[in-house]
């Protein structure tokens, strides 16, 4: 079957910290996994600073996706700002964070306060 | 295993054997890999069988089969894998009225295709049988009424109808 | 323009509850994702990076007013107030959620619209000259052809699941405006020596990851024969086709593995074993569908018009317009005319919902209710009298469609890249935006001529960037994007793939470079050479030379800066 969808991006070095980043069944949104649930806010992401909450909040999308809630769960190296804000350190996966760089008018960063 | 004909679920009266040992062993019915078919058939001339074989089989290796076999299952790897759409309709072009199985892990949105290519039944594996009911494959293959093509299905094409209405008309 | 009858109506209707069901099936867990992308692809609905997107079909490129009218209430009501243009001819739009296309789908079988096929592994949406039925050098229309095609791939029991997506295009013209030479299946019509039309039949080409021109399987299929024929190619290939390695599935791979001799005689075997007339299309039925592309009663007029010649002379806007954006009419009197979706710094092919009323207004009223969806992401107004030109140019200004540049530097085709596609590596329309934007001016644009330029924000080619005459492929290189240039591409009769001129570079340097590449063309032009003409001429070396001088004072300039 052919992919429509690539899941993961290739990021170097350290994978941590990080946020889980995923796809909205029903709406189609990207979603992250917050302190209680799926968030449409980027702000709002948990941040998993060690292995053991990165290997528990993988596990929470997988069974998410498996309850047929999001799509496609994916861990998502991020560089913290001086607020504490989680930042992609993929140029793709920071899109997916803020929305399309030709419409700012539209996606996250029209909706939520910026991450930087 | 649930074995799926457009009238819903029935009994499977085939066994299936895949060593000749084991097929010489089986009572009533049994359904065999292509490879051992002749042999089979030679040893236990009057014995009802069947033939399974993968999509990718060239009609060639199926043909010489056809006269002998009362049933063709043709299996699929997966559920999006179309080979076996085109084999069947080769099978059904050589002649063959036994019935023609479509083997494998099929969703029930594809029972329309796979009965308008000639395949009479589908059997699942119980898991896929489990998610997705027999109601669900009844309910699929009359999702649509109509079909285009003409050659497939069991009533004329809309090509067809539509050269009968202005024939009628 | 074909309208559907009541079967064609019923099969979209069913359609619609097909999908309805599948979506409900999905979410109650009968369908995993796995076998419900499938589904959803052969509705149309991708899953990008933001959203999903729904893909709406355009068989070969043909709308009227009322249709685009419903595609602006579905931009509003559903999506974020616009939709974009693509090069198959079809339109997306990029926010719709799940629970809303069952209804989208509604609407659009309302309008006798669908979005079938539009994705998956099957049969695509069928495309074809954006000038048929317009055209003076053509043989016959196309559109007919590729409704029966449209009709007869719409959900085929036996390839809708074959090992890869398979695209056809149809032409009826000696000049070849729908690059059948880069499809799946290309077919085009033609006269034998006895006066009889039929096809030629090219086999196997593509682009995307490999790049392919296709075949000539066929010389020459009497035009009765076309559906039995495509049966016995689709057969071998869905038979045949390669289903362990997905970047070798499409028949192009099958058609240079197998070798052209051999692939040829397997079809013609199977097409042998056919059953011709059972499956053919009856003479009835193909006529009953031309009957519905016949011409427009046009009136009787000259092939001047005092009253444009009058307001060209007066109005240096218009008359650059004109200049640039028409195409000749084989009726006296007409013209067809390009709508560039590409204002200076716009996105590629994108249309707002206010701007899709006021052009649906306009070919309402003045191209007999009918407009097309051209493979350069713009429109065409087939049949404009000249007479309405100055009409039809100001009430383009109004909506911000009047720009005058069709063909030139500035008409860039380019891909929704890593903006919106889950699978792009790089930027494509901000690269678009940028060069535009460099080469604004019009005088520039007009002295430096007809120059295709397209981007593909991936591998996958969406933008066509082989065959471009300037094409531009972004990449990820070492968590950055990065650009190759290559020139040469052609998608037209003369078809040819680009040459790559040297190793990628950074985003901010593509407008400079492509500035060196003109540099370059303009000092190597004779006469009236048009770019690709010189590119042929002299081969791709001159503007290697040029790039590679252009790298080096990149270079030189960088390490001066730090
Ligand atoms: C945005 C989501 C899109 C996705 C995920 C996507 C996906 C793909 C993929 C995977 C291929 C490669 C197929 C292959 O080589 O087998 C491809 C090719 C192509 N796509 Fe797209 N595409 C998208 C959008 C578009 C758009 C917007 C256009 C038109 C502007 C387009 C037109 C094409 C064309 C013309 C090809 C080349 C066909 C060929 O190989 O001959 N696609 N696309
Ligand atoms: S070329 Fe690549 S990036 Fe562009 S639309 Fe196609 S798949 Fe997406």
């Amino acid at each position: 079957m052919a992919k429509d969808h690539r899941a993961g991006s290739k990021v170097r070095g350290d994978k941590l910290p990080a946020i889980l980043m995923a796809s909205h069944l029903l709406e189609g949104d990207t979603v992250f996994l917050g302190d209680s649930g799926w968030t449409m806010d980027p702000t709002a992401a948990k941040i998993a600073h060690d292995a053991e909450t990165a290997a528990v909040m993988e596990a929470e999308g997988k069974a998410a996706a498996a309850a047929n809630t999001v799509i496609d769960p994916y861990l998502v190296p991020v560089d913290l700002t001086d607020h504490g804000l989680p930042v992609a350190r993929h140029f793709r996966d920071a899109m997916r964070q803020k929305g399309p760089s030709i419409h700012p008018d539209m996606g996250k960063q029209a909706e939520f306060t910026p991450l930087d | 295993m649930t074995l799926i004909t457009e009238a819903g679920a029935v009994e499977d009266r085939f066994t299936r054997a895949d060593t000749i040992e084991a097929a010489l062993a089986v009572e009533g019915p049994v359904l065999i890999p292509l490879a051992i078919a002749d042999e089979f058939a030679t040893a236990r001339p009057d014995t009802e069988f069947g033939v399974s074989l993968p999509g990718s089989a060239p009609i060639e290796d199926v043909k010489p089969h056809l006269a002998k076999a009362s049933l063709v299952a043709v299996e699929f790897p997966a559920f999006a894998d179309g080979r076996g759409f085109s084999l069947v309709k080769k099978i059904v072009r050589e002649g063959f009225s036994g019935t023609l199985r479509a083997s494998g892990p099929l969703i029930a949105d594809e029972f329309a295709d796979a009965l308008a290519c000639g395949f009479t039944e589908v059997e699942l594996p119980e898991t896929m049988a489990n998610r997705q009911p027999v109601q669900q494959w009844m309910a699929a293959k009359d999702t649509m009424s109509e079909h285009y093509q003409s050659g497939y299905g069991r009533g004329p094409s809309i090509l067809q109808k539509r050269l009968a209405a202005r024939k009628g008309a | 323009m074909y309208r559907y009858d009541e079967f064609d109506e019923r099969f979209v209707r069913e359609r619609v509850a097909q999908f309805r069901g599948q979506v409900e099936r999905r979410l109650d867990g009968s369908l995993s994702e796995d076998e419900f992308k499938p589904l959803r692809l052969k509705n149309g609905l991708y899953l990008q990076l933001h959203a999903y997107m729904l893909r709406i079909a355009v068989p070969y490129g043909t709308l009227n007013s009322r249709q685009l009218r419903m595609l602006a209430h579905i931009a509003e009501t559903y999506d974020k107030g616009y939709g974009h243009f693509t090069t198959r001819q079809n339109l997306q739009f990029n926010w719709p959620k799940l629970k809303d296309v069952p209804d989208i789908l509604g609407l659009l079988a309302d309008v006798e619209m669908h979005c079938i096929q539009t994705s998956g592994n099957c049969i695509r949406n069928v495309t074809s000259d954006q000038f048929a039925g317009v055209a003076k050098d053509e043989v016959e229309d196309p559109r007919p052809t590729a409704e029966l095609i449209r009709q007869w791939s719409s959900l085929h029991p036996e390839f809708v699941w074959l090992p890869r997506k398979f695209k056809i295009a149809v032409t009826g013209a000696e000049h070849d405006r729908a690059a059948i030479k880069v499809h799946d299946i290309g077919l085009k019509l033609k006269r034998n020596d006895q006066g009889e039309v039929g096809y030629e039949v090219i086999v196997g080409g593509g682009l995307g990851r490999t790049p392919m021109i296709g075949k000539v399987v066929r010389e020459f299929l009497p035009k009765d024969e076309l559906l039995a024929y495509l049966e016995a190619v689709m057969r071998v290939y869905n038979s045949e086709g390669r289903r362990d390695n997905k970047f070798k599935a499409r028949v192009k791979i099958l058609v240079h593995e197998t070798g052209e001799e051999e692939f040829r005689a397997r079809v013609e075997e199977e097409y042998a074993k056919l059953d011709g007339p059972t499956i053919n299309a009856p003479e009835e039925e193909v006529e009953r569908i031309a009957a519905y592309f016949a011409a427009p009663t046009y009136e009787d007029l000259p092939e001047t018009s005092q009253v444009l010649e009058q307001a060209r002379a007066i109005d240096p806007e218009l008359d650059r317009f004109v200049a640039q954006n028409s195409f000749e009419h084989k009726q006296p009197g007409y013209i067809a005319l390009t709508i560039a979706l590409k204002e200076i710094g716009a996105v590629p092919g994108d249309m707002s919902a206010d701007q899709m009323r006021a052009f649906a207004d306009i070919a309402e009223k003045y191209s007999f209710d009918e407009f097309r969806v051209t493979h350069s992401q713009n429109l065409v107004l087939p049949h404009v009298r000249k007479d309405d030109l100055p009409a039809v140019h100001a009430a383009l200004k109004a909506a911000g469609l009047a720009s005058a540049n069709a063909g030139l530097i500035t008409d860039i085709i380019a891909c929704p890249g890593l903006d919106y596609c889950a699978l792009a590596t790089a930027k494509s329309i901000p690269i678009a935006q940028a060069i535009a934007k460099t080469f604004a001016d019009q005088e520039r644009q007009k002295a430096i001529g007809e120059l295709p330029i397209k981007i593909s924000g991936c591998i996958n080619a969406c933008g066509h960037h082989h065959v471009g005459a300037i094409g531009i492929l972004g990449l990820e290189k070492g968590g950055r994007e990065n650009y190759q240039i290559t020139v040469g591409g052609d998608a037209t009769e003369h078809a040819s793939l680009g040459e790559r001129l040297g190793p990628g570079i950074d985003a901010e340097d593509v407008p400079a470079a492509i500035e060196a590449i003109v540099e370059t063309y303009l000092a190597e032009k004779t006469g009236e050479e048009s770019f690709i003409e010189t590119v042929r001429r002299t081969g791709a070396e001159p503007f290697k030379a040029g790039f590679a001088a252009f790298i080096e004072s990149r270079t030189a300039q960088h390490e001066a800066a730090e």
